[in-house]
């Protein structure tokens, strides 16, 4: 075992909280008028600013498609973002990933054949990195894509849950992991459009028992029903916002 | 504590208290969309716009039908509607009067406020890009040159197009165009050239065919290019607004693009020739300059007053008020009122007062208005 406790034998992981217990969440939004749509959301201390820019003519012919919209993210991790300065490219594996996954993910909820033949481009910066980084991702880009005025089905809300193993092996679903758990535990990103439990992204990068998955994506779900409350509060008020300045 | 991105907070405001005040609760109109007419202070607005988001139902009724901003959830296969969801996502308009009877429930795709025509339901998105419609009068920029067609930006989803056909073309109306109009295409219109048009037409997938058939349409030069944000300006009845200026200036002519691009310049008087009075030979001397690249000369003082304007424009747009041309003219009028006192009334500020971000503009912004209904009530307690 590593040298400090995950969970203590009091229930409390490393930073206080409980099993169930998700870190402070803060998501603003339209925080810049130079892009369509534009948040920032803190999660715990994983820090993530989206802009979306769209529907507009593709930049790249590549990206245009008769039928619908062309769904482009961009991620870009800062080099301060972590715990060792490091500058990661383009071409990283695991950033090219991150696109890819949230890419699909949004193309499967936007209402893209709205808008054929155009592109929505999602840029994520990432600002600083605690664990959840695909999920903050998630969440600040749905946000940004509200604020644009991108039609969708419904809120995609993300979260992570890992699995924790008790001394005496029964397991336990921890909700939202941090860095460290996320390094020691095995763990889901788990990301569900709208209320309905309907599942758009589920990411396992490590070996968990299969008996553990249930567990894990129903304590999952409901942290995503939460966030959705999050974000849905954030959007009405910055909506009775613009409303109260004379602006609708 | 988080960090919070904030926009800078209005300081006290400046002006007295107007004992007139009581005259705006019947200046502002609030029609029935929820658009409102004109500026009303905070605290007057009523608290009936209730915003919707993503995924919420806005209702179950089968009466409605779903417009712009909705899609029809079937309640029965709710768990299963993954396949057969892309079926019902087409947008409204053409769908809409299928969407009444399916039974399902109409549920909002973007955050916004609901708008119903007659039993049309619709969402109005909070922000968007402009959506081109026909008859707009919008300002583009020329971003590609095509072998018979100009792509044009124009803020829009879909750069628009504008067609070697739909332009006039030097030398009067009735020239036949031949292929030496296509090889010197460059020569009407080139990238990075403004243009002020009508949208025509729209494409099967919402693109805008644009055209510049009219006098009043064409290249623009001789002014200064702002955009604002796309909802800023509202289609109203006339959007080449001229402007008398002040300081011996001249006239300025103001487009209001409903794109949100706005032209402001100094007003070009087509001089008939001498001799020439016949309103054909007019259209010829002026299509032989309206696809100059030279700027006339602009005397300084009418360079100020294009930036003043310029930035009353913009500070109506910020402050939420419709700009339309009795409001900017006495905006305008603010303005000039404010350089000749000065901001805090000492007039003691040199340059920089066309400046109107910010409380400077609210202020300049909120006198615009009160002369606009003060002049209302002069002429015969009439509102708008």
């Amino acid at each position: 075992m590593s040298r400090y406790e995950i969970l203590s034998p009091e229930g409390l992981r490393t930073d206080g909280r409980r099993w169930n217990e998700m870190r402070r969440f803060s998501p603003k939004m339209a925080t810049t008028t130079a892009a369509d749509g534009s948040s920032y959301i803190e999660h715990g201390n994983t820090k993530v600013i989206c802009s979306v820019n769209g529907p507009i003519e593709p930049r790249a012919s590549s990206a245009r498609n008769s039928e619908r919209a062309t769904i482009t993210v961009d991620v870009c991790f800062a080099a301060f973002s972590g715990t060792d300065r490091k500058k990661r490219g383009k071409g990283d594996k695991r950033v090219l990933e991150m696109q890819s996954a949230l890419s699909r993910t949004f193309a499967s909820t936007l209402l893209t054949i709205l808008h054929p033949r155009s592109e929505v481009h999602i840029s994520l910066h990432i600002l600083s990195q605690d664990g959840s980084i695909l999920a903050t991702c998630v969440n600040a880009a749905t946000l940004a894509l509200v604020d644009a005025g991108v039609p969708m089905t419904d809120y995609v809300t993300a979260c992570t849950v890992a699995s924790y193993t008790n001394p005496d092996e029964s397991d336990e679903p921890l909700l939202d992991m941090n860095s460290a758990e996320e390094m020691d535990l095995p763990g889901i990103t788990l990301a569900t459009v709208g209320r309905n439990d309907k599942i758009s992204l589920l990411q396992l990068e490590t070996k968990v028992r299969l008996e553990r998955l249930e567990g894990m994506m129903a304590v999952g779900i409901d942290g995503c029903a939460k966030i959705r409350q999050l974000l849905d509060r954030a959007v009405r008020d910055h909506g009775n916002e613009m409303a109260r300045m004379g602006a609708l | 504590m988080p960090i919070s991105i904030l926009p800078p907070q209005p300081a006290q405001s400046r002006l007295p208290p107007d004992p007139d005040s009581d005259h705006d609760d019947e200046k502002v109109t609030l029609n029935e969309d929820g658009d409102f007419v004109r500026m009303a202070s905070s605290q007057k607005r009523p608290k009936a716009i209730s915003i919707v988001t993503p995924g919420e139902i806005v209702t179950s009724d089968p009466q409605w039908m779903r417009g712009h901003g909705t899609y029809l959830l079937q309640s029965k296969d709710s768990t299963t509607d993954g396949s057969g969801s892309d079926a019902e996502m087409e947008d409204g308009a053409d769908t809409a009067a299928v969407g009444g009877s399916g039974g399902g429930s109409i549920v909002a795709t973007v955050a916004g406020t609901v708008q119903k025509v007659n039993k049309l339901l619709s969402v109005k998105p909070l922000r968007a890009r402009y959506a081109p419609e026909i008859g707009d009068l919008v300002v583009g920029r020329i971003m590609e040159v095509q072998s018979k067609r100009w792509k044009v930006d124009i803020n829009s989803t879909l750069t628009a197009h504008l067609l070697l056909s739909s332009i006039n073309l030097p030398g009067g109306i009735l020239r036949k165009r031949t292929s030496t109009d296509e090889l010197q295409i460059r020569s009407f219109f080139s990238e990075g050239d403004l243009l002020v048009a009508e949208v025509q037409g729209l494409f099967q997938d919402g693109a805008a065919s644009l055209h510049t058939r009219s006098l009043k349409y064409g290249k623009l030069r001789n002014g200064y290019f702002l955009k604002v944000k796309a909802g800023g300006i509202v289609r109203g009845k006339s959007h080449i607004i001229t402007l008398e200026a002040a300081n011996g200036a001249g006239e300025v002519d103001v487009i209001l693009g409903v794109n949100g691009y706005v032209w402001v310049s100094k007003k070009v008087t087509l001089q008939a020739p001498p001799g020439g009075e016949s309103i054909t030979r007019l259209e010829e001397e002026a299509s032989e300059a309206i696809y100059s690249n030279v700027n006339e000369d602009i005397a300084p003082a009418t360079r100020r007053e294009i930036a003043r304007i310029g930035n009353c424009v913009r500070a109506m747009v910020s402050w939420n008020v419709r700009v339309d041309e009795e409001v900017l003219n006495a905006v305008y009028l603010s303005a000039l009122e404010l350089e000749e006192m000065g901001i805090d009334g000492e007039g003691s500020i040199g340059s920089g007062v066309e400046y109107l971000e910010g409380e400077v503009g609210r202020i300049v912004v909120l006198a615009g208005m009160d002369r606009v209904s003060s002049a209302n009530l002069r002429a015969g307690g009439m509102v708008e």
